[in-house]
């Protein structure tokens, strides 16, 4: 691997348990598994002839391609975060993966970001590319060892979905609570490409912004959910922006948030660039406690005749006829709250890995005892 | 099971039940007739220990242990459950992840079959449900909690004859079966259509008015007399 350290299995079991918790899975039951730690890729693995990971340094070398791949999606002098990262250009940090044309990847390929060092500063830059025809689970994450509360992350992400290919993804981010982390994420899609993602953030951190662009072509569609917890001294700024460009484009992102406390910002646009697009925004909101603050500010932009879309947004508190329903059954009021919360969080939806659901469940009843 | 004795209610100082005696014995059912605004869900809000009802007067006992200071919570605990009227939707949660939550998955895998409910586990609590299935569901709802004494707010408005069969068929079955603890139970039943009385062999009828139990006797004579001279006293009409 050149000057470049990756270490297929050498991951050390703690590592290993510390990614447990947001879906890790041993690495010969997954198509390809992508661990990077600190500044190191430390595995690029994959089981799966349709799959190559390589990191991105190493795949501008092998591919031609990929320097064109490389911010194709994003202006590195966009703002000075992805400048920051663009900085390293000659010598990325982060992973290239490759779903092969037409390859239908039977194992999830799984993608994840330690950070050990306290105080650690990480730039990191992703490219995934999902080919024509090719079909792929994806469960990514972030995570850091407990004794690591500060540090600062900035991830650049690029995903191309090529022509029918299709995509479902699941991402969990459990970063340290005096964080700061920008994370930054561009995807293309064309013709036919499909790709249902679920984003769980739930752990506490300072402050995070998540910043998303997809453009999406001709009969192109996205289901998205965000299912997003912020207990008190955490900010969250989530910024999407989703442009139908063709007909037949369909985009569906949903966001449901929790404020016990902290600050959740969701800024978001649709926009309806063709006629024959078709989009739905939704933002619900609970909130907990007074302190903090949730703002939901969903936006659709139509720019053609013929682009149908809509959004609702909502927020509330705990109805208290629910509450009491619960709590006539025998179950006592914090259970009941709890009850509540992960329904509002539709934390028993199947497109969440069982795994994952039990460990955000014992993540919102952590923040809610203020134990996380 | 269940005394009480002289109950005064209010509601934001407005009385809404007025020196209510009522004894329940164990493996009795009664039924509570009256017309709309007499107090009826009232009273089972009371035993029950629902917002905003405040006793003024009187008291409640389950098995003498005093109710009236004992939160909602506590009073489920001790073993009062209640099949609601109008229960509330509650999004993403399942009936399957509500019986989890009170240890119940094997009740709900046996009971949901005999109430024709084996497709709601995986389905919200009452969101999408139709009348009659909110109906099934209370009543199942109560298999799952295993309470002792239980409360029926009219178990069978809105339902087709048909589930008022199995729905008359599980409430008998629930009351004359012992709890988790081998004690009988009892049951108080809300009733304006009085198809329940078809399948539920019930003790004692008591008719409500105004606030006051205007009479009490034999069910079947006290539901034939209100379709003939409406709610009165029989000995009056």
């Amino acid at each position: 691997m050149d000057d470049l350290t990756t270490n297929p299995g050498g991951l050390t079991n703690a590592e290993k348990d510390i990614l447990h918790e947001v879906g890790f899975a041993d690495e010969s039951t997954r198509a390809g598994t992508s661990i990077l730690a600190d500044r190191q890729m430390r595995v690029a693995l994959s089981n799966d002839p349709g799959v190559e990971i390589l990191p991105l340094a190493q795949a501008l070398r092998t591919y031609d391609f990929v320097q064109g791949l490389m911010f194709g999606l994003v202006d590195p002098e966009e703002n000075e975060h992805v400048r920051l990262v663009a900085e390293h250009m000659h010598d990325p940090l982060g992973h290239f993966i490759w779903i092969k044309p037409g390859a239908k990847v039977k194992l999830p390929v799984q993608s994840f970001t330690l950070l050990e060092i306290p105080q650690g500063r990480q730039f990191t830059h992703d490219i995934t590319l999902i080919d024509e025809g090719a079909e792929v689970e994806m469960i990514s994450g972030s995570a850091v060892p407990a004794e690591v509360c500060r540090g600062r992350h900035i991830s650049i992400g690029e995903t191309y979905m090529r022509a029918n290919a299709k995509c479902t993804a699941v991402t969990v981010e459990h970063w340290g609570p005096e964080m700061e982390v920008y994370s930054y994420g561009y995807s293309r899609m064309e013709a036919g490409a499909s790709f249902g993602s679920t984003a769980i953030m739930m752990s506490p951190i300072r402050h995070h912004t998540s910043r998303s662009v997809s453009v999406l072509g001709a009969g192109a569609s996205v289901v998205s959910q965000s299912i997003v917890f912020a207990p008190e001294g955490t900010e969250r700024v989530l910024a999407s922006e989703t442009r139908l460009t063709a007909t037949g484009a369909r985009s569906q992102d949903v966001t449901r948030m929790v404020s016990a406390g902290g600050t959740i910002v969701n800024d978001a646009l649709l926009v309806g660039a063709a006629a024959g697009t078709e989009g739905f925004l939704g933002c619900d909101g609970l909130k907990l406690s007074d302190a903090g603050e949730i703002r939901a500010v969903p936006s659709l932009s139509a720019l053609a005749e013929g682009a149908q879309l809509s959004h609702e947004a909502s927020v509330g508190r705990i109805d208290g006829e629910k509450l009491t329903y619960l709590m006539a059954s025998g179950m006592a009021e914090d259970a009941a709250r709890d009850l509540i919360v992960r329904g509002f969080l539709r934390l028993s939806d199947e497109q969440i890995p069982e795994a994952l659901r039990t460990r955000v469940v014992a993540m919102v009843a952590e923040a809610k005892s203020g134990g996380m | 099971m269940l005394e009480i004795s002289d109950l005064c209610v209010e509601v934001a100082g407005k009385p809404v039940l007025d020196a209510i005696d009522l004894t329940l014995k164990p493996g009795e059912i009664h039924i509570l007739l009256g017309p709309n605004g007499s107090g009826k869900s009232s009273l089972l809000a009371t035993i029950l220990g629902l917002p905003p009802y405040r006793i003024t007067r009187g008291t409640i006992r389950l098995d003498n242990v005093p109710l009236a200071d004992l939160p909602l919570q506590e009073r489920a605990r001790l073993g009062i459950g209640m099949a609601f009227q109008r229960p509330p939707g509650i999004d993403g949660v399942s009936v399957a992840a509500f019986a989890a939550a009170l240890g119940a998955e094997d009740t709900l895998a046996r009971e949901a079959a005999a109430l024709d409910l084996v497709d709601f586990v995986r389905r919200d609590m009452n969101v999408g449900f139709s009348g009659g299935e909110i109906k099934r569901w209370e009543i199942l709802k109560l298999f799952l909690q295993d309470p002792r004494l239980m409360l029926f707010d009219e178990p069978e408005s809105g339902v087709d004859l048909e589930h008022v069969i199995a729905i008359g068929q599980a409430i008998r079955r629930i009351v004359s079966s012992p709890d988790g603890e081998g004690r009988p139970r009892a049951g108080l039943v809300i009733t304006h259509t009085g198809l329940i009385l078809r399948h539920v062999a019930a003790d004692r009828a008591h008719v409500l008015k105004d606030g006051r139990i205007l009479h009490s006797g034999d069910p079947a004579t006290l539901f034939s007399h209100i379709q003939t001279h409406g709610y009165s006293v029989p000995d009056a009409a």
